[in-house]
């Protein structure tokens, strides 16, 4: 046998880690609650392609009417922001099949100003025609006036904005995205909520620091499942845009992809941070059954900023969602919505990261001393303020 | 050598340890004895470096016991603990890479500890699924695995069958003759007696004796004198000078003598009854040194 020798703290965490991740990969529960949350995903995506089509193209039938008509319908179509395709028909007879078996999503009889469709118009569908259909009108009674050439001033059209379409899909990967966050924080925060417990219940945390440090505990544990769930986002994020771009959801990948990465790294920082508080709060109990009590200050921080997060979204420039874009703890979930949106500048960015840093810093400082002075002490719920006396006794 | 050496502690205003000294030679067994609460755990657990002393250490091979040396001892707590749903194999082999031993060793280590306690069959189990005595043998592998330098353990034999309480022994003796100081608390004093080579009683915050049970016998002898007069009246011997009566039944009296009374005044006095059928000196077992220690008071300390 080869001689024992004294692991580094480095060595420690990663054992810790290792025995964490070994333990939870084995686990059925969590593997199938990753597989369902990637299914989540595919399945979001799916949704967004068959609703989003069926939103932006018309296939218009027309009998008769000329190049002018086929052209206004076009024109008004992209004045609508709707792809509209011209199928031309012989006859009504035929443009009525088609409506019919649902070939084109409606038909329109030039000759008898005559709408066909299957069931309904539908307001894009009928302001398309109609809109067509009145702006010829309107110029041939012009001509028959005998205004041939009237000058209608054209709109410049000078876009401010010009990305607004493409940030509005960014805005909305990163809801994706918060949904994401919010579900993987509060779930593994309850994963590692619950081996601390269990640790405690089952007093193997006397062994465990006969031989290591509370830190050491503490950071292999965060580190452990952190892995794991760094690796579920990123997989998760690889489906997403895999998805996105296979079913051609998106415009810019590019975009999306940043807004995946921006997600990603904010859920590295929000992670260490939940994960901590999560881990000290729950050392101060010693049963599974206590442990909602002192998890839900923690957890209530974590739905706030998860609403926040969604508002800011709609309003990322609102002054909410920039107070709280700054916060630590609410950062992780709306700095990503607001990055996303295009506001922000790089420094806003950078001061979010700092501050987040630094409550880390704070928590695992703090936390570890309530962690070490609560572990030892079993049985009924322990006061912060006792543990940390504890921890100095 | 192991050293305890003048450890302190209070929780609050309980002082619980005011002064706990006593050292454990390489390849000896010895047995912490002491009342309920009498701070044995928490001793231990300083050693441990689990609970900061007030004042004091302890030292082995002279050096303070720290982190570094502390993984090279085998510590088995009172409240027994282990993961729950671990597998019997995988946890011991946790414990002895947590000591420092590489994965290769760490596997074969806890292979061969798993079988030499008689689990060979469990090892795949998880844990929970054993019974309480067969999960004491998980935490004893647990604490053995990493081939310790020091032995400490918090009451080892409490809830083993007579067959376990044997194993166990067996185990530990063997740790002993490979030259590993063994210290374990237990209140089985019988097992205490037959095991150890030295003794020590915690109470009232300081040991109130320490060394062989040899050694603690023979302080105590030439104390007390079981006389048997099968004649004599009842309270025969209340009149004697320098004399406690300790009990007396149908004329079978334990006395204690005070170190300058002549025991020949006191046969003297028994031969004046009629027949002295028994005249001895007593040799107090381990649980009467045990009574007597605990129950003197502060001062009378006894130490060999
Ligand atoms: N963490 C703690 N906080 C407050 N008091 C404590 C703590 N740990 C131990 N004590 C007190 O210290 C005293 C000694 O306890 P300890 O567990 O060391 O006794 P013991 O000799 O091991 O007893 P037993 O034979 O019952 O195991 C007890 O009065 C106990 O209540
Ligand atoms: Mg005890």
């Amino acid at each position: 046998m080869t001689a024992p020798h004294d692991p580094s703290s480095g060595e420690l965490v990663r054992l810790v880690a290792g025995r964490e991740i070994a333990t939870r990969i084995r686990d059925k529960g969590f593997i199938i609650s990753s597989i369902v949350i990637l299914l989540v995903i595919v399945g979001a995506v799916l949704v967004q392609v068959l609703t989003g089509s069926g939103e932006d193209q018309r296939r218009v039938g027309l009998v008769g009417g000329d190049a002018a008509l086929v052209g206004a319908l076009e024109a008004q179509g992209e004045a609508l922001d709707v792809d509209v395709e011209v199928v031309e028909f012989d006859d009504a007879a035929a443009a009525r099949t088609a409506v019919d078996e649902e070939d084109v999503d409606g038909a329109l009889l030039a000759g008898d100003d005559e709408l066909l469709v299957h069931e309904s118009a539908g307001g894009t569908l009928e302001a398309i025609v109609q809109g067509a259909v009145g702006q010829l009108a309107v110029a041939e009674q012009l001509t028959d006036a005998g205004i041939g050439q009237l000058d209608v001033p054209e709109v410049a059209v000078t876009a401010l904005d010009a990305d607004a379409a493409a940030d509005q899909q960014q805005v909305v990967a990163a809801i994706f995205g918060v949904v994401i966050l919010y579900s993987l924080l509060i779930l593994f925060g309850q994963f590692i909520a619950q081996g601390v417990v269990e640790e405690k219940s089952s007093r193997v945390v006397e062994l465990l620091l006969a031989t290591m440090r509370p830190w050491q505990l503490l950071a292999g544990k965060i580190l452990g499942l952190g892995l794991l769930a760094l690796g579920q986002i990123v997989a998760i994020g690889v489906v997403a845009v895999g998805a996105a771009l296979a079913f051609d959801v998106v415009d810019v990948p590019g975009d999306l992809i940043s807004t995946v990465a921006i997600v990603i790294a904010w859920f590295v920082l929000g992670y260490a941070w939940y994960a901590a508080v999560f881990a000290v709060a729950a050392s101060l109990v010693s049963r599974q059954e206590d442990l909602a009590t002192v998890l839900m200050p923690t957890s209530m921080v974590l739905i706030v900023a998860f609403f926040i997060g969604i508002q800011a979204a709609s309003d990322p420039g609102g002054l909410l969602a920039r107070v709280t874009s700054y916060v630590p703890g609410l950062s992780p979930l709306v700095m990503p919505v607001r990055q996303a949106a295009g506001e922000v500048a790089a420094w806003e960015i950078a001061l979010a990261v700092a501050l987040m840093l630094v409550a880390i810093v704070l928590v695992v400082r703090v936390g570890g001393r309530v962690y070490s002075g609560a572990l030892l002490r079993t049985g009924g719920k322990i006061k912060l303020r006792e543990a940390l006396a504890a921890e100095r006794a | 050598m192991l050293e305890f050496d003048g450890l302190r502690k209070s929780f609050g205003e309980v002082r619980v340890l005011e002064g706990v000294g006593f050292t454990v030679q390489p390849g000896s067994m010895f047995g912490f004895c002491g009342s309920n609460g009498a701070g044995k755990t928490t001793t231990m657990r300083i050693a441990m470096g689990l609970v900061r002393p007030d004042a004091g250490e302890v030292r082995w091979r002279g050096r303070l016991l720290d982190q570094a040396s502390r993984r090279r001892v085998g510590y088995m707590p009172e409240e027994r603990g282990l993961y729950p749903k671990m597998k019997v194999g995988e946890q011991v082999a946790y414990f002895a890479r947590l000591h420092g031993l590489d994965a290769a060793a760490a596997t074969r280590a806890a292979g061969e500890w798993v079988e030499r306690l008689g689990l060979g069959a469990r090892r795949d189990e998880q844990v929970e699924k054993l019974s309480l005595g067969n999960q004491q043998r998980v935490q004893l592998a647990a604490a053995l695995v990493s081939r310790p330098e020091v032995l400490i353990l918090d009451e080892p034999f409490s809830g083993l069958d007579p067959v376990g309480v044997d194993s166990l022994a067996e185990a530990l003796l063997g740790q002993v003759r490979e030259g590993v100081p063994v210290v374990f608390s237990s209140h089985q004093l019988d097992l205490v007696e037959r095991l150890c080579d030295s003794v020590g009683i915690l109470a009232r915050g300081r040991m109130v004796a320490t060394g062989t049970v040899e050694e603690l016998r023979r302080r105590e002898a030439g104390r007390l004198l079981r006389v048997v007069v099968p004649d004599a009246a009842p309270g025969w011997a209340d009149g004697l000078g320098g004399t406690r009566v300790v009990s007396e039944r149908a004329g079978d009296t334990l006395l204690e003598l005070a170190p300058d009374t002549d025991d020949q005044t006191v046969l003297g006095a028994a031969l004046r009854t009629g027949r002295v059928t028994h005249f001895a000196w007593q040799q107090p077992t381990l649980v009467e040194l045990f009574r007597g220690a605990v129950a003197a008071p502060a001062g009378a300390e006894v130490a060999a």
